[in-house]
Parts: C-alpha cells; sequence; structure tokens
C-alpha cells in the first residue's frame, strides 16, 4: 500500500519554506500490509518467519502495516506494544494499524502506533489476472495535491504489492499497478511480470520483467535465477542475447546506475 | 463420485487421443466405470483409435442440441462392458459446443460412470476450452521438445484461470504431466529435453513417461487402445499412469530403458 503523509504541497511545488524551522512536504512510501488472522501468536510468526526467509530483501526496511480486519482479539494497549515488540525482535518496524474497530485504533494509537485510513485489501491474484491496470496507471501518475484531512479515504493509498505464489505460465501477465511485484514461484518464458515498484523473483525468472514502468529510475529487480527473456527498468531493456554469461542463471540483481542497465550477483 | 479428467496439451499431435483411449481403457480394465468423450469436432478421432467409429450414429454434438438422447450416442466397447466412448460429428465445427450443453451432458454422464474423460482438441480456442472447464483434474501431454513444453505452460496457466474451479476459487484444476513420445536415445543425444528439466520448468507432479513406440501406431491401426498391449513398453507405460491417477504408488519406471536390447544398444552406439 502506498502511505501517504499530510502534505501542503501544491502542484508538487512546496510552500516557501527558507525562514522556518522546519520544512513539511509530502512523500510516498510503500509500506507493507500484513494482515492478522487471529491472534499473533506461534502459528503467526511461524508463518511470517517462514515467509521472511523465502523473501528476505522484501522486509528489509519496509514499513509494516498490521491490518485488523480479522484479528478482532486485539484491543488492550498492551497487546499492540507487545505486537511491536515481537516484530522489532525480527528487526520489522510496525508503523501503524488499518481496519481496526474505534477501540483497537484507540489502544493502538496508545502503543504509538498511527491508524491509517482507507487502506484496501492488496491484490493477490492466483491466476494472475492482470487487475485493473489501466485506471490504476493514471492514479498513480505524477504527485498529487492531497488536502491534509486524515479522515478523508483516500483511494489512491490502496495495498500496492502483489504477492503471487503460483508459477506464472507462458501467456500470463501480473501487473503491479501500484508497487512492487513479488512472486515466489518459477516465472516461465512467455510470461510477463510488470509493476511501478520493484520486482523479486524467489524462483526462476524465465519470461520477461519490466520494473519502474511509470519511469521510477530507483526500481529494481531480484531474481533466484536470471534467465529471463527480457529485463527491464524504467524503460530501459536487455533482452536475453544482451545478457552478459556470467550473471546467467545467478542470483542478480539489476538496477539503473546513469541510465545504463546493470545486473550484479547477489551475495 | 464422478471424476471428470481433461487430457489436453496445447501443441496438436502430442498424444492426447492416444493417451486418452490409453487411460479410458486403463481404467476399464480395473473396474471402473468410465466413459471417453470426444470434444476435437469435426476431425473425430477418439471413436476410431478406440474401433468403433463404424458403430457412430448420433454424437457430442446431437445430444448438446437436443437432437438424440445421450444414451442413443453413447457406444459401450465391445471389449470391456464399463467402457463407453462418446464420439463427436465430423460435419460441424466448435461454434456447435455450447458451455451450458456441456456442463448438461458431463452432469447427467456424471450419475452414471466413475471417470470422465475429455479428449481436448489442440489450441488453446473454443473446444479446448470447454474441455477443460468443467474438469475436477488434468492430464497435460507434453513431448520433450521445447514448444510443446511452452505450449504446455501455457495450458497450465488456463487451466489455473479459465476453468470452473478457478472462477469458484478452488484454485483451478490439478495437473499431471504426461510425458510422452520420450525417447531415451534422443535425449541422451541431446536432441530433446530431459526429463528432469521439464519437470522442473512445468513444476507439476509427473503421471507417467511414455516411450516412443511403434506399438501406438499398431494398435492406433488396429482400433485398440494401446493399454490392451500389455506386453509393449508403451501399454506397460500407460497402466503406471493408471494406477497413479487413481492413487495407487507404483515407481516411476523408465519403461524404454527396461528392455535391454534395442534401447541400451542404440545408446552404446551413439556413446
Ligand atoms: N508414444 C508414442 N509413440 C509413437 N507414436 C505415438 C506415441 N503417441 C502418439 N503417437 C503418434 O502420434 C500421432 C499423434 O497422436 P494423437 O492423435 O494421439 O495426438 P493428439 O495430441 O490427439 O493430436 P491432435 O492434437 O491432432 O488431436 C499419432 O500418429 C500417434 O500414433
Ligand atoms: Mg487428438
Amino acid at each position: 500500500m502506498q502511505v501517504r503523509s499530510l502534505n501542503p504541497e501544491v502542484d508538487g511545488s512546496p510552500v516557501s519554506v527558507a525562514d522556518r524551522p522546519l520544512q513539511v512536504r509530502g512523500r510516498s512510501f510503500t509500506a507493507v500490509v500484513l494482515k492478522l488472522n487471529g491472534a499473533a501468536d506461534a502459528g503467526f510468526y511461524g508463518a511470517l518467519e517462514s515467509l521472511m526467509r523465502q523473501a528476505p530483501h522484501f522486509f528489509v526496511n519496509a514499513p509494516l502495516v498490521i491490518d485488523l480486519a480479522e484479528a478482532p482479539g486485539l484491543t488492550e494497549k498492551a497487546d499492540f506494544v507487545k505486537l511491536v515488540r515481537d516484530m522489532r525482535a525480527r528487526r520489522l518496524s510496525v508503523i501503524g494499524v488499518q481496519n481496526g474497530t474505534a477501540d483497537q485504533d484507540i489502544a493502538a494509537f496508545g502503543a504509538g502506533l498511527v491508524c491509517l485510513q482507507g487502506g484496501r485489501d492488496a491484490q493477490v491474484p492466483r491466476g494472475g489476472q492482470p487487475s485493473k491496470a489501466e485506471d490504476a496507471a493514471e492514479e498513480t501518475r505524477g504527485p498529487k495535491a492531497r488536502a491534509p484531512e486524515p479522515a478523508q479515504p483516500e483511494p489512491e493509498a490502496a495495498s500496492a504489492t502483489i504477492v503471487v505464489t503460483e508459477p506464472v505460465r507462458s501467456g500470463q501477465r501480473i501487473f503491479a499497478d501500484r508497487g512492487d511485484l513479488i512472486v515466489m514461484a518459477p516465472v516461465s518464458s512467455g510470461a510477463e511480470l510488470i509493476a511501478h515498484g520493484n520486482i523479486h523473483v524467489y524462483g526462476p525468472l524465465r519470461g520477461r520483467a519490466l520494473a519502474g514502468v511509470n519511469g521510477d529510475k530507483t526500481a529494481r529487480i531480484f531474481v533466484q535465477s536470471l534467465e529471463a527473456e527480457l529485463v527491464a527498468i524504467a524503460g530501459l531493456y536487455q533482452t536475453s542475447d544482451d545478457l552478459d554469461p556470467s550473471v546467467r542463471r545467478g542470483r542478480v540483481q539489476a538496477f539503473l546506475r546513469d541510465d545504463t542497465l546493470c545486473f550484479e550477483p547477489l551475495k | 463420485m464422478a471424476k471428470i479428467i481433461v487430457v489436453t496439451s496445447g501443441k496438436g499431435g502430442v498424444g492426447k487421443t492416444t493417451s486418452t483411449a490409453a487411460i479410458g481403457a486403463g481404467l476399464a480394465m480395473r473396474g471402473k466405470k468410465t466413459v471417453v468423450i470426444d470434444f476435437d469436432v469435426g476431425l473425430r478421432n477418439l471413436d476410431m483409435i478406440m474401433g468403433c467409429e463404424r458403430r457412430v450414429v448420433f454424437d457430442f454434438i446431437n445430444v448438446i442440441q437436443g437432437d438424440a438422447k445421450l444414451k442413443q450416442a453413447l457406444i459401450t466397447d465391445r471389449r470391456l462392458e464399463n467402457l463407453a466412448v462418446l464420439p463427436t460429428s465430423q460435419t460441424r465445427d466448435k461454434d456447435a459446443l455450447t458451455q451450458e450443453g456441456v456442463g448438461k451432458v458431463l452432469d447427467e454422464l456424471r450419475k452414471d460412470f466413475d471417470y470422465i474423460i475429455c479428449d481436448s482438441p489442440a489450441g488453446i480456442e473454443r473446444g479446448a476450452h470447454l474441455a477443460m472447464y468443467y474438469a475436477d483434474e488434468a492430464v497435460v501431454v507434453t513431448n520433450p521438445e521445447v514448444s510443446s513444453v511452452r505450449d504446455s505452460d501455457r495450458v497450465l496457466g488456463l487451466l489455473a484461470s479459465k476453468t470452473r474451479r478457478a472462477e469458484k476459487g478452488d484454485g483451478g484444476v490439478p495437473a499431471h504431466l504426461l510425458l510422452s513420445r520420450y525417447d531415451p536415445a534422443r535425449v541422451a543425444r541431446g536432441e530433446m529435453m530431459k526429463m528432469e528439466d521439464i519437470l522442473e520448468i512445468l513444476s507439476i507432479p509427473l503421471l507417467g513417461i511414455i516411450p516412443e513406440s511403434p506399438a501406438v501406431l499398431k494398435a492406433s491401426n488396429l482400433g485398440t487402445p494401446v493399454t490392451f498391449d500389455t506386453k509393449s513398453n508403451a501399454g506397460r507405460a500407460y497402466e503406471d499412469a493408471v494406477s497413479r491417477l487413481i492413487g495407487e504408488q507404483v515407481e516411476m519406471k523408465m519403461q524404454a530403458l527396461e528392455k535391454p536390447g534395442l534401447f541400451s544398444r542404440l545408446l552404446r552406439r551413439t556413446a
């Protein structure tokens, strides 16, 4: 999901702040939403840890938001204090909650968490259907002025990360229209991954991967085994013919440096 | 509870019809009430391989269009009483198949049969779509070559997204891989893909490996499913696949390699 701070910026140009002690600017960050089903018990932490093992890069420095829609049991401030502490012990930083009841929001606030409004569930397609890609592409295109009105629902603040656990087959196309795309299965040749943000593939990437399609030159692609037909970041691409044999089939990250697509092995 | 199994591949000529007939016969030999249905409207191959083409009066399309009763169109096998064939029309095309009509026929068949095996046409268009739409399981027939593997992969994506099970949110149709026309000598020479590589790409469980075998052509000329030819390596490989399909644990043998004669000679010669 996108977390946006309150934004006094209009048309992307900050208010003149030269002689003020502080400067307020709007900025978008991508956060990971974890949906808690029931209690934050051993089962939850077990599942979380196995996910972290499978997708270690994904959680590094990622702000976490806990979705409380299915966790009515967490009602006390102490519950949230413990949750934050237990997550910190796993080097995970919880910044807030969403979809809680009024009581849960108060308790979470007491534990120092932000209550985020208007978040929607992330789309996690199983069959790899592209989802509302076109409208979303419009929505996410550039900075927009936002009224400093926290109670107002923010449609753009919907979840961004798409996690795919099934193999992505030839002919399928998955579009993460608001952020990162994580695939925890093989991506076949003839399949296509497209993301406005980063792409992570925890399996062989044999198809195409296009990250930062909105022009984000900081987007990266991480793959377990680079066998791709095409890799592109912000429109700069290489096909499999151009790929340096030294990175082929390796654990690799791709990124842009001075508008050149670079590949580097992951340790 | 009847099980609907689609035999599909994307690519043409990989052995779907051969496999439908062989699996259908294998299931019937084990006492399962089985019907095989030809979805390849306009071509009509299944009844030939089943050896009943001269007994066809009404067909699948007649039943869908209400011109005949299902009982009139079903042909019971002369060798196995619990094996039946629902042939298709040679004069119509695939537009004659409707989703609703197919669903009705399958529902009716479910009452009388344990297994309903659907022989899909090649491709991914209407006929292939309707053959897989209602399936409970899929057998994906793949030859050890790049284009066949690619097409199988495409079909696996469709099984996971364009079927009734997928629409209901049941996670699509579970698929088994049937590796067919596998020629160990050619694989060894690097002319064909290795089984391991195919499994790695498709990542679905392996139902069986059917060797390239002259017994298949012989059987189809005689109009008998190759499973009846229990002496042939292909027949035995299909038997093993059928065992796995009904849940028995059978060790995966490379049937062709078992025979020391021809194949090892070939292998040695090329080594
Ligand atoms: N294991 C095998 N060994 C040798 N020949 C085989 C084998 N399996 C199939 N064949 C041959 O390959 C040809 C195509 O087989 P079949 O008709 O079963 O394929 P299909 O997938 O149903 O084709 P279509 O896509 O046209 O429906 C036939 O001539 C058949 O005899
Ligand atoms: Mg056929």
